[in-house]
């Protein structure tokens, strides 16, 4: 954490009970995460090639996925990213009642479609560094901010602007069942399209009001755990308590106007991941532990190997663009209906001794009812998750179209084809013990 | 009016944020100071995008038609329509039609809130459109053309005097989305 000198250290921050702070936390240097690093060709040639010189295959990851398009002016978020960025309102709204403002901004954030907003108080550690790259304005992945924050210390970021707002929006369950297809990555790229939208808006509606509205400073997981989207599971997700693990986690906003921060849940996540490991299973790469929390950087936390997570990519690009599998084999990842609320009120309320007997027998029905590996046939927009990748097939009732011979493919019965992927990649990918 | 206390409220009604929210007048009626803090603009003036060279292997008509409709309706709209172009300078055949509800009108509401149905109609009429050009057809989004009118004309509804779209869903509480003009191969419904 840095520190500027003559000040003390703040006190590290409650994250709940899935993520303890135990040692010093250095900030997290955006330049070093990693999208910005692969785009800068420090993974090597092939995940370079796939990330900035393909085209997708696929029309609709062409207008909704960060890249793979074959004309950025037809993807929506590269527009609304690169718009200039509004003044702030020199008439300010005065804000007698910070907790009737933070009830209006949740409410102006739904109103625009957000599904979850939070309220944060920021710490210094959730952060970004501010280092200087040689183009003068620190690169944040698919946004640029670089004016406020130079030469200004965390901790002096901190007091000047202590709230950070964490807008997000959920991807779609029934179409998150057809992940590792085109079909899951709309759902997870529409979804995050709105999402960028969304608080774009918010943004310049905060600066409406008068007040600053800074995007690209903070960590949007540490944010998130600290306002209570939700806690940290084994996948490395923040696991929210209707939504599960589909909840995407955009930039969000840090601002000075006054409002009240959220605490931490506790939703039994913490309970339920020590003892499913069902992500870890299924996880085609072997990137998410089976074993322990570890201690990165102070943070005591379940780590994921991000880079045999981003290797998979390039070889997958044919097929599919996001994997999604530990998002959607999780336990929480249900529609958010009555017996989902029912069953995580019972496990948040269950005293915390009782909890693991109550969580093998949820894991249990879970396995009993949705299976340890997913596997449901989505038909979307003439997309069929039955079909095997790689090969055409019309399955639309009705349709009277000439396709040809390339589209003579039958489903593999009523299930989503998967690749065999987990199998080819066990034999080079080590799995932890 | 609905009784304050909060005893006599159904406790199954969520709290009726407009009536005791002190900001929300400004959300919804304060034009922005800064046109840049609104995104409508962003979108409106961006340059339209490339056809994509290789057309997509479509159904018939008919199926794309309901494919059209059912990626509108997944963006965000809420009432969908296609209607056949009469006269088209380009040649485009078909008008997409698309209609978002709108709890204020916006035509009158001109603050960030208020302008939320417009904001939500294009970013669905912006994607829509985009993906039709990736899919190796032209589409654009046509400011010019009557939008209400020829929402008639796709079935969504009927005008009343003043020229505003009343549907069956939503009365005249409805925001007509830019029209997209478009060869895509559709029918009319």
């Amino acid at each position: 954490m840095a520190v500027t000198p003559g000040t003390e250290t703040p006190a590290p921050p409650y994250l709940g009970r899935s993520v303890r702070i135990v040692g010093p936390v250095a900030n997290v240097d955006m330049n070093q995460t990693p999208h910005p690093k692969n785009s800068r060709g420090e993974l090597g040639k092939a995940l370079f090639n796939w990330y900035r010189n393909t085209i997708s295959r696929d029309p609709l990851t062409r207008v909704s996925a960060p890249n793979h398009f074959a004309d950025s002016r037809n993807f929506l978020a590269s527009v609304v990213n690169q718009a200039p960025k509004g003044k702030i309102n020199s008439r300010q709204v005065p804000v007698s009642d910070p907790a009737a403002m933070t009830r209006h901004i949740k409410a102006v954030a739904h109103h625009m479609g957000a599904d979850v907003v939070t309220v944060a108080r920021a710490h210094p550690s959730f952060l970004y560094a501010a280092s200087t790259p040689p183009s003068g304005a620190r690169d944040v992945y698919q946004n640029r901010a670089g004016d406020v924050y130079q030469g200004r210390t965390p901790d002096q970021m901190v007091e000047r602007y202590p709230y950070i707002i964490v807008a997000t929006t959920a991807w779609d369950y029934d179409k998150l069942q057809a992940h590792r297809h085109y079909i899951g990555d709309t759902a997870y790229h529409v979804s995050q399209m709105k999402a960028q939208l969304i608080l774009k808006a918010l943004e310049g509606y905060i600066k409406e009001l008068g007040y600053a509205a800074l995007r690209g400073m903070s960590n949007p997981q540490a944010a998130g755990l600290a306002s209570g989207v939700g806690e940290l599971g084994r996948n490395g997700l923040l696991i929210h308590r209707k939504f599960g693990a589909r909840v995407h986690m955009p930039d969000p906003i840090m601002t000075d106007l006054p409002l009240v921060p959220d605490q931490p849940v506790d939703n039994g996540v913490e309970d339920f991941c020590k003892i499913c490991r069902k992500c870890a299973i299924n996880c085609p790469t072997n990137s998410v532990p089976f074993g322990d929390k570890v201690v990165f950087n102070g943070v005591e936390k379940y780590k994921i190997n991000w880079l045999t997570c981003y290797k998979v990519r390039p070889y997958m690009d044919a097929h599919w663009g996001s994997c999604l599998t530990c998002a959607t084999v999780c336990p929480f990842t249900k529609p958010n209906v009555w017996w989902r609320s029912l069953t995580v009120w019972a496990l948040s309320t269950c005293p915390i001794p009782a909890r693991p007997l109550l969580v093998r027998a949820l894991k249990a029905i879970d396995d009993r009812f949705w299976g340890t590996t997913r596997q449901t046939r989505v038909r979307w927009l003439g997309y069929d998750s039955g079909i095997k990748p790689g090969e055409q097939a019309c399955t639309v009732a009705g349709c009277t179209a000439e396709h040809g011979t390339a589209h003579a493919a039958e489903p593999m019965g009523n299930i989503g084809y998967y690749a065999p992927l987990k199998e080819n990649t066990n034999r080079f990918v080590k799995r932890d013990p | 009016m609905a009784p304050r206390s909060g005893w006599l409220k159904a406790p199954w009604r969520r709290d009726d944020r407009r009536s005791s929210d002190p900001y929300w007048d400004f959300f919804i009626n304060t034009p922005p100071a800064d046109r840049a803090n609104s995104v409508l603009d962003v979108i409106r003036n961006a340059p339209e995008g490339n056809v994509f060279p290789t057309r997509a292997d479509l159904h018939s008509p008919e199926v794309t038609a309901g494919h059209v409709k059912e990626m509108a309706r997944y963006l965000g709209a809420d009432l969908v329509g296609i209607t056949a172009l009469d006269h088209d300078d380009a040649g485009h055949a078909f008008a997409i039609v698309c209609a978002v509800r709108a709890d204020d009108d916006p035509r009158e509401a001109a603050g960030i809130g208020g302008q939320v149905p417009v904001q939500n109609g294009l970013f669905v009429m912006f994607v829509l459109s985009a993906w039709i050009r990736e899919l190796g057809y032209r589409a654009s989004t046509a400011p010019e053309l009557d939008g209400a009118r020829l929402a008639v004309s796709a079935e969504l509804g009927t005008l009343d005097r003043a020229g505003k779209l009343v549907t069956p869903e939503y009365g005249t509480r409805v925001h007509v989305a830019d029209v997209i003009r478009t060869d895509l191969p559709l029918t009319a419904a």
